[in-house]
């Protein structure tokens, strides 16, 4: 008799509810699996909310900590991603929410390391920086919720679905703010010109 | 209120997330208004712009020590927490002892040293917090090396 249960499958190959569960019972391996299956995608997000490099690492790595913290919370009828994705998000509200802070006290040190780069092409590359600046610029000015919401679509080409089922709303309300999102985005970049 | 509904169908629209009833409803309305065509001009624009920029690459070395530096951290709090408890033990023990007579004494109301000596675990509580986020400010501090 095994005073737990006994897994002879790859990690790789269980679910995500199957990793965390096993989590819960602190199986580093289990861990190490989830780590992999998500770190790129939790890293891309972030940087699409926090627009810093850093910032977005120490934030995705944040929360997967969180994660193994507070596996034994986790309801294992609902999706893994979106609970994952939900803790995620608050660490980078709170984050933008320290920066503003600290940018209300020290203004003279610019935190905004900027998160997007051009293809290099030689023959366009001046107008390319040029253009890739401009967008950062307009992309730090939107609320997070904007910027959120434009990074998912623009930046990693997510389906309405997907973004409806990180964001915990209806199809229709992903339409509605991607085009109030995109209004505002139009408009920085057209007052920039 | 229906025009507003066909503004909103225009991102469904350039993103293809339309279904092909909607599709026909939101081009033959499309017919009718140029305020709209001129919307969808400027968002397949916008969508052309930022579809010419993506995000910087992490190099591979990183991601492939994404795992051990997740894991140190997670090790390391585990470790910060242990050492904070016995740090306010430590300083707790150190408190009570130089201030013995004190709560030893029979004279002094219970009340007071209950006051006395929650305010003494609070200060330590809060010093070892504050030396705790300094360290940690400290070490993520990317001007660090700026006089200023």
């Amino acid at each position: 008799m095994f005073l737990f249960p006994v897994y002879k499958t790859e990690e790789t190959t269980l679910s995500d509810n199957e990793l965390v569960s096993w989590i819960a019972s602190r199986k580093k391996k289990a861990m190490k699996a989830l780590v992999e299956r998500y770190k790129k995608r939790a890293y891309y997000l972030a940087l699409g909310m926090v627009g810093n490099t850093d910032e977005a690492y120490d934030i995705s790595q944040e929360a997967f900590i969180r994660v193994f913290k507070s596996a034994h919370t986790f309801d294992p009828n609902q999706q893994f991603f979106p609970w994952f994705y939900s803790i995620l998000r608050n660490l980078c509200l709170n984050c933008l929410q320290r920066r503003q802070n600290r940018e209300s006290r020290d203004v003279a040190l610019d935190d905004c390391e900027y998160l997007l780069e051009a293809d290099s092409n030689p023959e366009t590359a001046v107008i390319q920086k040029e253009q890739v600046q401009r967008i950062r610029k307009a992309l730090m000015r939107l609320d997070p919720d904007d910027r959120e919401i434009i990074a998912m679509k623009h930046f990693r080409d997510c389906s309405y679905d997907e973004i409806a089922g990180l964001l915990k709303i209806q199809k229709g309300t992903v339409m509605s703010r991607l085009y109030y999102a995109r209004k505002k985005l139009a408009k920085l970049l057209i007052d920039d010109e | 209120m229906n025009d507003k509904k066909h503004y909103t169908m225009l991102s469904g629209y350039v993103d293809g997330e339309l279904t092909p009833e909607q599709v026909v409803e939101f081009e033959r309305h499309l017919a009718d208004d140029p305020e709209l065509r001129k919307e969808l001009d400027t968002f397949r624009m916008l969508k052309e712009v930022t579809g010419a920029v993506k995000y910087t690459d992490i190099p591979e070395s990183v991601w492939q020590g994404y795992w051990e530096s997740l894991y140190r951290k997670l090790e390391r709090g585990t470790g910060w927490i242990l050492l904070s408890i016995s740090v306010i033990l430590f300083l707790g023990i150190g408190a009570y002892c130089l201030c013995m007579d004190f709560f030893l004494n029979a004279d002094t109301p219970i009340l007071l040293k209950i006051a006395v000596g929650t305010g003494i675990l609070g200060l330590i509580v809060l010093l070892v917090s504050v030396i705790r986020e300094r360290l940690f400010a400290y070490n993520r501090d990317r001007y660090k090396e700026v006089t200023r």
